[in-house]
């Protein structure tokens, strides 16, 4: 049937034509710096933000704010790891309210962000907040507010 | 003797304040932990606390605010 073949077509092609958007996974991870220049300037913007990781493609921590960063990088991958199971499928933004405070991550462009909040920081801005910053990370003309341009593999 | 207009707006925006207010106080009082997750294409689902998914996902959230600390001074 003619369906089925474009549905494959489609299925066969989809990959390619993501590959080529400017929301694809960036081809090399954004410097520690540049994480940090963007994990600074998160804190900056956001009053409510207690901590937070930025975290690589394979969920290596490129950045964080205090604390020890194999516990970012632990944690944020448990948290990952139990969002994904819950339904099967890959999440792409968690939200979860406790009574001592609020976790919020996100994954996009390849990069994944984690944040821990007082209670009832508004949510909305929190994870445009984290998605700006990814979008930023990932972007190839990123550049820290007031800084210069730096990506690994580009110094 | 009518107000003066100038009460009659500031009545009107206390009264909204005083609204806002207790719409904040409520939710502060009446909102309970949750767990949402947000997938592709802007669907979501929330799980339960006492779900295993739930707890799972509190249990993580719960190490992360420990991670985290407290609020660095500003």
């Amino acid at each position: 049937m003619t369906t089925v073949v474009i549905q494959e077509a489609r299925a066969r092609d989809t990959p390619g034509i993501f590959a080529d958007m400017a929301d694809a996974a960036p081809l090399a991870p954004p410097s520690e710096e540049s994480a940090a220049a963007a994990l600074e300037f998160l804190a900056e913007m956001s009053p409510d933000l207690r901590g937070a990781a930025i975290l690589g493609p394979e969920g290596e921590v490129l950045a964080a704010t205090e604390g020890d960063e194999d516990r970012w990088r632990e944690d944020a991958a448990a948290l990952f790891a139990a969002a994904d199971e819950a339904e099967g499928v890959p999440v792409e933004q968690v939200h979860i309210a406790t009574e001592q405070g609020e976790v919020f991550a996100i994954r996009n462009e390849g990069l994944a962000a984690v944040s821990v909040t007082d209670r009832f920081a508004l949510a909305s801005l929190m994870l445009f907040d984290l998605r700006s910053a990814l979008r930023r990370l990932a972007s190839p003309n990123f550049g820290p507010p007031g800084g210069t341009k730096s990506r690994k593999g580009e110094d | 003797m009518p107000a003066k207009p100038h009460r009659i707006l500031l009545d009107r925006v206390s009264v909204y304040a005083d609204e806002a207010a207790a719409f904040m106080r409520r939710r502060r009082v009446s909102r309970r932990p949750f767990a949402r997750l947000y997938y592709p294409h802007g669907r979501s689902a929330d799980h339960a606390q006492d779900s295993r998914a739930g707890a799972e996902l509190f249990v993580a959230a719960g190490r992360l605010i420990e991670v985290a600390g407290k609020k660095p001074k500003r």
